[in-house]
């Protein structure tokens, strides 16, 4: 670029250097690789989150129970229940299913305090994190509901 | 009639894009330019064709045809008539005919443009970009065949979900795919150097605006789906790090990476080798993002129709990344430098880690994108990564990334000493530093923030001593600040357009770190006349209406008036709709927006039982109108890199051919 030399005024053009400049910035790379594998590692450890299908969770619930998951499923529109418990408290409830057509294992999904999404609709597919107890309830975390985004004009489709 | 007509124009534009390749490559072959000629007249005439089959399709849809499946599935009789013309890309194959007709028109401007001054590189590219378009036409054409015909002709369409039918996502989508088939041509124009063998930067300067357009509308793309998800879908954000949103970001960094390299090579003759790969890593990007949009092989909240398109396009990434390798790996003793970096402190170095650090990020990003398929290959199990994990593992290396923006342009080629980067730097960092202090004394607590505002500021300031240097040098020879200003950014449009982009990144940066640490929220079930406290604001609900709006519309809407320190600032009307032939809701924040926050509130799930209480969602967000503004301060300056210089053009040049001759290295 023409315009970056004028800064150059005070610049000494420097002889070509020998072999150990590079193993200076060889050194300085697998550091600073280092460094970012350590960063990633360090997020990830404990923080990821097992995704499964509502049959899936319910092929290995004793072991999954309590575990940090993210769950896929078809809302079924006529579970939906929203209940305003106090000021401060809300509960929203919905089962989820595989197979909206023909459910057959169903997972009880229970959101907290949260308003109910627009697209929380019969046959909406619906992204849940959150962990589920011995009972068989699956309990959202905050902010863990989320519902796909319809592709434009596919809301009309809903089966696929 | 008229989808027969669409559908022959285009299987007429595949075969005439077989033909262009074929003939660009008997025509290099032999040696006669006659053919090579009539490979870029081939190219220019799928323009018109691909023109005409999305035309048949727009016209299709205005005339409510329903007998065509994908004028059903995507419009209904009572739509707008812009909303019927934007139906086009409303669906999987519609928005693939789209795809191919703008894919097309970059094709044809760059026969028209650029054809004299590279004759001997325009027969790889034409067979470059002929072959892509004869895979991507090809898909139209026979696998998403947008003018496929229903047995019965139903009476009205499937509509459009109102969700969508919002200005920035009727814009979204054009706009990445703008972004993603503009970066066809530095692709192309890359392999045309790879196997012509002509690895000098002419590939490069030939490419570097429309690389530079391409990554604008990528830009404007990926702004304005953040936009849209903050005034519509009501959750106070505007990024959530999901694997739809992420396909879009990785070839963006990039490119962005290969922006800044590509400086080296002019600069230096270095990295030649590198800067191809760049462009290689981009377009199949690219790829591999449209790929992952429309397979669904990524749990995603963007759902998207899954459909047979998935293994031709998995085929079609391995064979272009295969092509791409083969002719890296058999160039790439001519790709070698000559050149070496000689310091740590120096422009190259600084571009250097520049690239480091972006190549880092779009790693991470690439690892936790498809950590699903990774994790399922080696424990058998699906994990997913969520948004924290993201944050927590990318926020350092924007912070890197951040503070070397600024202090990056301070760097000379070759060699910078350590006392000239001190000097430069010891005041802004003080300044920096007083006014991260004062922001503490102010109340700011966490020390991400104090960090991240230390650096952003730092960096901010450097960028601004680098107008003010520029400006400053000229008013001493008598021009006045403003004029010297215009002057300065007409004369080095890339270097000052590139300083503007820097200051939108630190400008969102801003807001980013606002919105990220310091976004409060409340939900409240209340009657009218009582309030709730959010921060230093008070809501008082006055209570709700109902009225029919237009078409199957009902509105309810809530009356309140918002308090900042007792004093009445806004009254605020936030809706909750409902159209009832779908049964749809659809929420509508409002909001009291400032350039210090803005007090955003939602209607939830007003029940129409009684008009006097309702329940609110309020969201607190510290600094988001600096992410747009950043947002807008960084289109300007990429407009302001991009913009023709025609006399600058004649200076590279000459400029290009002393180097050549081995007259000057700088």
């Amino acid at each position: 670029m023409a315009n970056t030399s004028w800064t150059n005024s005070g610049g000494t053009i420097a002889l070509d250097q020998p072999k150990s400049n590079r193993w200076k910035f060889v050194v300085a790379g697998l550091l600073l690789v280092g460094a970012i594998v350590y960063l990633v590692v360090n997020a990830m450890s404990g923080s990821t989150q097992l995704y499964k299908t509502v049959d899936e969770f319910y092929s290995e619930q004793s072991r999954l129970i309590g575990r940090d998951l993210r769950v896929s499923g078809y809302v079924l529109g006529d579970t939906v229940e929203y209940t305003v418990i106090d000021s401060a408290n809300s509960r929203l409830e919905f089962d989820i299913a595989d197979n909206p057509e023909a459910p057959g294992q169903r997972l009880h999904i229970v959101v907290l305090n949260e308003p109910k999404p627009d697209l929380l609709q019969d046959h909406a597919q619906a992204l849940v994190e959150g962990s589920a107890d011995n009972a068989g309830v699956f309990m959202a975390n905050p902010g863990g509901l989320f519902l796909k985004c319809p592709t434009r004009y596919e809301e009309m489709t809903p089966t696929q | 009639m008229i989808p027969d007509i669409g559908y022959i124009a285009l299987v007429l534009a595949f075969g005439v894009s077989i033909y262009a390749a074929f003939s660009a490559w008997y025509g290099n072959r032999s040696g006669q330019i006659r053919w090579v000629e009539s490979g870029r007249n081939a190219t220019v005439i799928v323009l018109p064709l691909v023109a005409l089959s999305a035309g048949m399709l727009i016209l299709s849809i205005l005339r409510n045809d329903y007998s065509v499946e994908y004028v059903w599935r995507v419009s209904s009789r009572d739509m707008p008539t812009y909303l019927k013309v934007t139906a086009l890309w409303g669906g999987q194959a519609g928005s693939l005919l789209f795809w191919n007709f703008l894919m097309a028109s970059f094709a044809a401007m760059v026969m028209a443009r650029k054809w004299r001054k590279n004759l001997n590189l325009m027969p790889y590219v034409i067979i470059v970009i002929s072959m892509t378009q004869v895979f991507f036409l090809g898909i139209s054409a026979f696998i998403e065949n947008p003018f496929v015909r229903l047995a019965m002709i139903p009476l009205d369409g499937n509509g459009l979900n109102p969700l969508l039918r919002h200005p920035g996502m009727i814009i979204h989508p054009p706009m990445l795919y703008l972004g993603f088939t503009g970066f066809v041509i530095p692709y192309a124009f890359a392999m045309a150097a790879l196997i012509s063998g002509q690895l000098d930067d002419r590939w490069i300067r030939n490419t570097r605006r429309w690389t530079l357009v391409a990554w604008l509308f990528l830009s404007l793309g990926l702004i304005l789906g953040g936009r849209w998800a903050y005034d519509v879908l009501g959750w106070g954000g505007y990024w959530a790090w999901d694997p739809v949103e992420n396909a879009s970001l990785m070839p963006w960094l990039a490119g962005t990476a290969f922006l800044h390299s590509v400086m080296i090579q002019e600069k230096r003759d270095m990295f030649k080798m590198w800067n191809i790969f760049l462009v290689v890593m981009t377009y199949c990007l690219v790829i591999l993002g449209t790929f992952v949009v429309r397979s669904g092989v990524i749990s995603s909240v963007h759902s998207f129709a899954q459909s047979a398109i998935g293994p031709f396009f998995f085929a079609f990434i391995v064979i272009m990344f295969a092509f791409s390798a083969y002719w890296m790996t058999k160039r790439r003793e001519a790709l070698s430098s000559k050149n070496q970096l000689s310091s740590f402190l120096s422009r190259e170095a600084a571009f250097l880690y520049n690239n480091f650090i972006i190549l880092a990020i779009l790693a991470v990003v690439f690892l936790f994108t498809y950590y699903p398929i990774f994790s399922e290959l080696v424990t058998g199990e699906k994990g997913f990564v969520g948004a924290p994990v993201y944050e927590q593992a990318l926020a350092p290396l924007f912070a890197a990334l951040l503070l070397l923006m600024g202090v990056a342009p301070l760097t000379m080629w070759y060699r910078t000493s350590i006392q000239r980067l001190q000097k430069a730097t010891v005041w802004p960092a003080l300044a920096a530093l007083v006014i991260t202090v004062a922001l503490v004394v102010l109340g700011m607590r966490y020390w991400a923030a104090m960090l991240g505002v230390w650096i952003v500021t730092f960096s901010l300031l450097l960028t601004l001593m680098e107008f003010w240097k520029g400006i400053h040098a000229r008013m001493k020879r008598g021009e006045p600040a403003w004029t010297a200003l215009a002057n300065l950014m007409a004369r080095n449009r890339r270097r000052y357009g590139g300083y503007w982009i820097h200051l939108g990144v630190l400008v969102m940066a801003f807001g980013i770190i606002g919105t990220e640490l310091y976004q409060q929220q409340t939900q409240m079930h209340i009657m009218s006349g009582q309030s709730i406290t959010l921060g230093d604001y008070e809501m008082v609900f006055n209570g709700a209406r109902r009225y029919a709006g237009p078409d199957d519309l009902m509105v309810t809407e809530a009356d309140v008036d918002v308090f900042l320190n007792g004093r009445l600032v806004a009254t605020l009307a936030p809706q909750s709709e409902l159209y009832t032939r779908t049964g749809q809701p659809m929420t509508i924040p409002d909001a009291r927006s400032t350039i210090t926050e803005d007090f955003y509130v939602i209607l939830v799930n007003w029940e129409p039982t009684s008009a006097n209480e309702a329940t609110f969602r309020i969201y607190l967000n510290p600094l988001i109108n600096w992410v747009w503004a950043g947002g807008l301060i960084f289109v300007f300056g990429t407009l302001v890199a991009s913009w023709p210089d025609r006399k600058q053009e004649e200076v590279l040049e000459a400029r290009r051919e002393r180097v050549a001759l081995g007259v000057v290295g700088d």
